[in-house]
């Protein structure tokens, strides 16, 4: 059982060691590979001088602010489009032709619009967790069996009562796998909006400085931050969505 | 003499279901296909109708309609009198499969159908815990639906239609999933709860020794179009022998028409 469980960090250990390796061959290696040693210090640095801790709490903040707009929005996009096929029709042609933009492609036109401050970045965070919300809560609300919604209308449930009784519960699985998705897009485009609009604290601003110091080690911080924070976060999501959906049969 | 009389005290008086005339189609592939036609039955307030025929011959249907989830057919389905439209709480049906919602537990499930009513929690409350016990389900009121077995589930879906008081029963094979010694016990517990509530109940089985022991009738339908070809009284008082002669004459019987033919 404990074996098991450190499986996982086989991997990570194995990719330090030939980190560690590569960074002892010669100067050149030891530019791009900075020893190990390096980075601890440099990790000491940054946390000491509260630089890590403000830059990732921007981030994060950002991340989950979009996220909740997203999540919000979607589901409610979502659930118009999937109970109203009028909404659907008129909707439906659009959010596809916009959902075919890579979110890399929205930056310059949002950067024109909005400039390049946390509005801007707050709205791509949020467009970027909207997407997988909105389709999630649309196909798995198209999806409730018709024999939920044939028991609720006999237990004289009225439509509100219905959504959010039956039908939102029902669709609570292919929900929760949306937040799941747009999160690690929300995520994703936070740190990636501070590389390209670089103005405010965050992540992406302390890697962009860093580089141009030439301060390899940070980068490497901020890289092990960014990893080892989704990876917090979705492991979050998933806890909390298990407890959501307990009264799923396991499988 | 009539037999029910023993059963039914005189308090059920409420639930007298009246079907005129009553035909359907369904249109397939284009054309129209009648599933059920001229049917017409009239239902005792109080009384136990078994409803048997072939695989395909409407069962399903008839009851669809007598509960309203269906309102695109011909002719009348009155309940005291009055025409029925769309769902109501004094129509309960049991599907074949128990529909439970399995987000909900079985309390939360069986409260459900209290919902729009305006009665006070604790009144709410008491209903639920009592009908839970008449099912025999106590002590599983926080389990969820994947947690009982297929004929604990059943049982709850049979409380959550009583649970309303409705008139009329509708039970669509309601054991027909069970394992035969399940099915006998619930039987008698069908038979139990019957006795106790009251109410009309029309239950459609694949099972004649089903029919026969709870019903105190029998119809048997025809397919093609499903209309009623046998209207069989069962005079016998419940609660009921299931080995009881007459019963297995009638067996006999209904085996020979069913098959036979
Ligand atoms: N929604 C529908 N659309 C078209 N045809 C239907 C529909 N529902 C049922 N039918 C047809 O109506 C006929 C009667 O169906 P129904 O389900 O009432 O039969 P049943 O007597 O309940 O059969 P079983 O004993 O197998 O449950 C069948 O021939 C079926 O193909
Ligand atoms: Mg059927």
């Amino acid at each position: 059982m404990n074996l098991k469980s450190l499986r996982g960090l086989v991997l990570p250990l194995l990719l330090l060691g030939a980190w560690e390796y590569a960074s002892r061959q010669d100067a050149a290696g030891a530019y791009a590979f900075v020893p190990l040693a390096q980075v601890g210090a440099a990790w000491v640095e940054v946390l000491g001088s509260g630089e890590l801790l403000v830059n990732l709490w921007a981030s994060l903040l950002r991340t989950c602010t979009g996220l909740a707009l997203g999540i919000v929005g979607g589901i409610g996009l979502g659930a118009l489009m999937a109970l109203s096929a009028p909404a659907n029709r008129l909707i439906a042609p659009l959010f596809h032709a916009l959902r075919q933009v890579p979110m890399l492609g929205w930056i310059p036109l949002i950067a024109l619009c909005f400039g390049n401050g946390e509005s801007a970045k707050l709205l791509i965070v949020s467009l970027a967790a909207l997407y997988p919300m909105v389709l999630n809560t649309f196909e798995s609300l198209r999806q409730v069996e018709g024999q939920h919604r044939e028991a609720a209308r006999v237990l004289m449930l009225s439509r509100a009562q219905q959504l959010r009784l039956i039908l939102l519960p029902a669709a609570l699985p292919g929900i929760a796998a949306g937040v799941l998705q747009a999160l690690a897009f929300a995520w994703v485009t936070s740190v990636g909006s501070e590389l390209f609009l670089s103005s405010g604290a965050g992540l992406g601003s302390l890697m962009m400085n860093a580089e141009a110091g030439a301060r390899m080690e940070i980068i490497v911080v901020c890289v092990l931050c960014i990893g080892l924070c989704g990876y917090l976060m979705s492991w979050l999501c998933t806890l909390l969505s298990r407890r959501l959906l307990r009264w799923r049969p396991t499988r | 003499m009539n037999a029910i009389a023993h059963a039914l005290p005189t308090t059920a008086t409420h639930g007298a279901l009246s079907i005129r005339g009553l035909s359907k189609s369904y249109a397939l592939k284009g054309k129209p296909m009648q599933v059920l036609k001229d049917i017409e039955l009239n239902i005792q307030p109080g009384e136990f109708v078994s409803i048997v025929g072939a695989s395909g011959c409407g069962k399903s249907t008839l009851l669809r309609l007598i509960v309203g989830l269906d309102q695109a057919y011909q002719g009348q389905i009155l309940l005291d009198q009055q025409p029925v439209h769309g769902p109501g709480l004094e129509r309960g049906i049991v599907f074949q499969d128990h529909r439970l919602f399995p987000w909900m537990t079985l309390q939360q499930n069986i409260a459900l159908a209290l919902k729009n009513h305006t009665m006070p929690a604790t009144h709410k409350d008491r209903l639920v815990a009592e009908h839970i016990a008449l099912v025999g389900l106590s002590g599983y009121e926080q389990a969820y639906p994947h947690q009982l077995s297929g004929g604990m589930a059943q049982r709850a879906a049979i409380a959550r239609a009583l649970v309303n008081k409705p008139k009329v029963l509708l039970l669509d094979e309601p054991l027909g999933a069970l394992d035969a010694l399940t099915r006998v016990r619930l039987q008698q517990e069908l038979q139990r709860i019957w006795v106790q509530e009251r109410c009309t109940v029309i239950m459609v089985t694949h099972d004649i020794e089903e029919a026969l022991y709870l019903g105190d009738r029998v119809i048997v339908m025809d397919a093609h179009p499903g209309r009623i070809r046998e209207d069989l009284r069962i005079d016998l008082p419940h609660p009921r022998e299931r080995d009881s002669t007459v019963l297995q004459a009638y067996k006999q019987r209904l085996l020979g028409e069913l098959v036979g033919h």
